[in-house]
């Protein structure tokens, strides 16, 4: 009898140790794999029979970062592309988080078939020097409109080049500027800046009759403020060469004397207070935050803040938008424009679908409905944004300033900086406009930094 | 527990009985009883090898190659990574920051604790079960919502802690806590002991409950002061409690200390507050050198080991019975 309970019971303690065993296999498996993906195994077989034979079937995976511009526009081009392709099996794979949760299957070479980059963990210029996208140059040559002009001639900006190609279509137009609360500014009487010493004037000014801290920013991603503010002011001091240099690292750049020039800007900023003492640790949300309760008076932040902050904004609250008034006076303002592209993998399954749905989006129909969707404008130029009433305001009128040369001048940068060279200068920046350093030892770390990052290169 | 231990026991009696009969069956009790340890073991083997042995070897593997962390290209550059961590500028103050958190967290920490611990015990408070609670109720809050608690009582113009100073007229003491580069690493101290002081209270005090009532008597007809009863009596005999939770807090700081860092300044401002954890994120996630990444963990394991090593033989000390 005694034995016999032995003996159940070790066959007992085998199974639940075998089953226990299962679960822990299983358990690595199903973290990598996403929720909405179905039979990802199976997808590689009917694909490449698919691209043989040049026809558009099969598994489709797209891989897109939901941030500040929502996801209603994707679901209404996925809709209309599975419409028009109906053999196609569409997979998203959408969310805040997508770019780390996707990184796995990117590791192992198992990657989505098209990919919009944006948003944090996403780094366009590391999948370029990863050898992750396909080289678009050649077929985006062969790419029209739906008007029948050519997509290469159609952008408002150029794709990132590297080194002569093209890994990735410029989707969409985000700029970075400075924004205000226009109905506040009414009523005061405020003056919206034109250039620097009209901003240094109307932030002395509401410094005095608000004793507030007319500036803000996020110390948390410095970054901010590098892109919607000092880029446009190298832009303005010497256009898209300096820019470049700067975007680089290459040598004597950022020790030049524009570069120190807009330095010292930054460096009255704070000297004279305009810059929240505060900054340091808020980070973008809350920054946001301070600006729209009126505790900060400008801030820069790219046309995605009104999507972005719409839950929490006051009723009387009227966004207003400005080119960061960095340049000097009589100048022009100047944006860079900041693109989020989209781009395909070297490694697709499905190349062949995934060209077919980058050449379905870039139309100038799906252009006017990205603006009504997010308030932001798609990268195609001619598109009338005036004729719809859900377009925001701000927008149209940011639309018609961009477009015009003798109010804004549009600087290109190359590609976007390296985060390896972005974040030792956004630290020191931190620094400087917390009034720590100099405008000159931060000009001497910055080149310090743009070395090292050269030599990493190597 | 007790039964089933008897249980056990009694089996092995009865199978003893049998072996004497039956000279095979004791070879066959042999490999049932290497079964049964196998099946205790193996299981636990496999895990920690899975969840521990893997990725520490991994760690260490991976800290050769220069990888993106983000793709499948991953090149082999010896020791370039290690070269690199010691001509790092970062790398000594983020040393420096995790053992300022750690000395500042010990200190304050036991000091607290231990007071707390010896009240609560000691001085017949009526309340003490009430206080137990309060004061171990911020353990069982993730240190993420700590971090956010405390980002608001930072706050520069709506925090708890600048508003109560200008409250009682100390205006220039007012500070952008987490935002400056002096004030951001000392202000992380304070949200880091609280949340340690309930956990480490509560093994002091199942310590000092340990200790027979007659010690205390016998000091008292001495003419001991309570002051000297603690020093004398309480102190030497919870000090195995102390020990282990000193060594605690500094295996956990060493390793922990990251989240509270990368939810409350991200090792802002300008690296001021950034630990080797918090770096390490940085590199790896951050500016894709996996690689890099994986070498400074490869360090926060040896200085973990080193500074533990360490301690223990500095609080070595003859266990007191009396």
């Amino acid at each position: 009898m005694l034995s016999l309970w032995r003996k159940t019971s070790a066959w007992l303690i085998v199974a639940v140790l075998f089953g226990f065993l299962l679960l822990v296999g299983c358990a690595p498996g199903a973290g990598t794999e996403e929720t909405d993906s179905e039979g990802s195994e199976e997808e590689s077989s009917s694909e490449n029979s698919g691209e043989e034979s040049g026809e558009v079937s099969g598994e489709l995976e797209i891989q897109y970062f939901v941030g500040g511009y929502g996801d209603s526009w994707w679901k209404e081009v996925i809709g209309d592309f599975q419409e028009e392709y109906p053999d196609v099996t569409i997979t998203e794979h959408a969310g805040p988080n997508i770019n780390e949760e996707m990184r796995s299957r990117w590791v192992s070479d198992d990657p989505p078939d098209v990919v919009y980059i944006d948003g944090a963990g996403s780094s366009e210029t590391q999948m370029v020097e990863d050898g992750q996208l396909m080289d678009l140059t050649d077929w985006m040559e062969g790419v029209e409109l739906e008007d029948g002009t050519a997509l290469s001639e159609s952008f408002i900006v150029d794709p990132a080049d590297y080194d002569g190609s093209v890994y990735s279509l410029p989707l969409v137009f985000d700029t970075w500027g400075t924004w205000y609360d226009n109905a506040w500014f009414e009523e005061k009487g405020w003056e919206v800046p034109k250039d620097f010493p009209g901003f240094m004037d109307t932030m002395g000014q509401i410094k005095d009759e608000e004793g507030i801290a007319p500036f803000v920013t996020t110390g948390q991603y410095p970054y901010y403020f590098l892109r919607g503010v000092l880029y446009p002011a190298f832009g303005a001091a010497g256009g898209d060469e300096l820019l470049t240099d700067v975007i680089k690292g290459n040598e004597g750049a950022w020790t030049s004397d524009p570069v120190l020039d807009v330095m010292k800007k930054v460096e009255q900023m704070q000297a004279e207070g305009m810059i929240d003492d505060g900054f340091g640790a808020l980070n973008h949300t809350q920054s946001q935050m301070n600006f729209l309760l009126h505790d900060n008076a400008f801030i820069p932040v790219g046309f995605w803040l009104p999507n972005e902050m719409a839950n929490d904004t006051p009723d009387d609250f009227e966004y207003g938008f400005v080119p960061s008034p960095m340049q000097d006076e009589g100048e022009p303002y100047a944006i860079v424009p900041d693109l989020r592209p989209l781009a395909i993998a070297e490694k697709a399954e499905n190349k062949e679908a995934a060209k077919a749905f980058v050449e379905f989006v870039f139309t100038k129909e799906y252009a006017k409905s990205f603006s009504e969707h997010t308030g932001a404008i798609m990268n195609l130029q001619g598109v009338d944004l005036s004729s719809s009433e859900e377009v925001p305001s701000f927008l149209i009128e940011a639309n018609e300033m961009i477009n015009d040369p003798e109010q804004v001048q549009i600087h290109q940068k190359p590609h976007p900086m390296s985060s390896e060279l972005e974040t030792p200068i956004s630290n020191s920046l931190v620094s400087l406009m917390l009034g720590n350093i100099t405008a000159e030892e931060f000009v001497e770390e910055a080149e310090k930094a743009a070395a090292e990052y050269r030599s990493s290169l190597e | 527990m007790e039964g089933g231990m008897g249980r056990l026991l009694s089996s092995h009696s009865f199978f003893h009985n049998h072996t004497e009969r039956e000279g095979s069956v004791m070879v066959q009790s042999r490999r049932q009883r290497n079964l049964f340890l196998a099946f205790c073991l193996v299981p636990t083997f496999i895990l920690f090898s899975v969840f521990t042995l893997y990725p520490l070897f991994n760690g260490l593997y991976y800290s050769f190659f220069e990888w993106s962390g983000a793709s499948s290209l991953a090149e082999f550059v010896g020791f370039d990574n290690y070269r690199r961590l010691f001509s790092d500028e970062i790398i000594p103050r983020t040393i420096l920051h995790d053992y300022f958190l750690v000395v500042t967290k010990v200190v304050g920490i036991m000091i607290l604790s231990t007071f707390f611990a010896v009240a609560l015990t000691q001085l017949k408070i009526k309340e003490a079960p009430f206080y137990r609670i309060v004061f171990f109720f911020p353990n069982i809050m993730s240190v993420v919502v700590i971090g956010i608690l405390w980002m608001f009582i930072y706050n520069p113009s709506l925090g708890l802690v600048n508003s109560g100073l200008e409250l009682i007229g100390l205006e220039s003491w007012t500070k952008p806590w987490l935002g400056s580069e002096d004030w951001a690493l000392p202000s992380l101290v304070l949200p880091s002991v609280w949340a340690g002081i309930g956990l480490f209270m509560l093994m002091l005090m199942g310590g000092i409950s340990n200790i027979s009532k007659s010690y205390y008597e016998a000091a008292e007809i001495d003419g001991a002061t309570e002051w000297q009863q603690f020093w004398k009596v309480t102190l030497p005999l919870i000090w195995p409690q102390i020990k282990i939770s000193i060594l605690y807090i500094i295996i956990t700081t060493l390793n922990g200390s990251f989240i509270i860092v990368q939810v409350m300044t991200k090792g802002g401002p300008n690296n001021s507050t950034h630990v080797m954890g918090s770096y390490l994120y940085e590199q790896a996630f951050v500016k894709y050198n996996f690689g890099y990444g994986a070498t400074i963990g490869v360090m926060i394991l040896i200085l973990s080991l080193v500074t533990v090593l360490i301690m223990q033989f500095f609080m070595r000390r003859e266990k007191v019975e009396y």
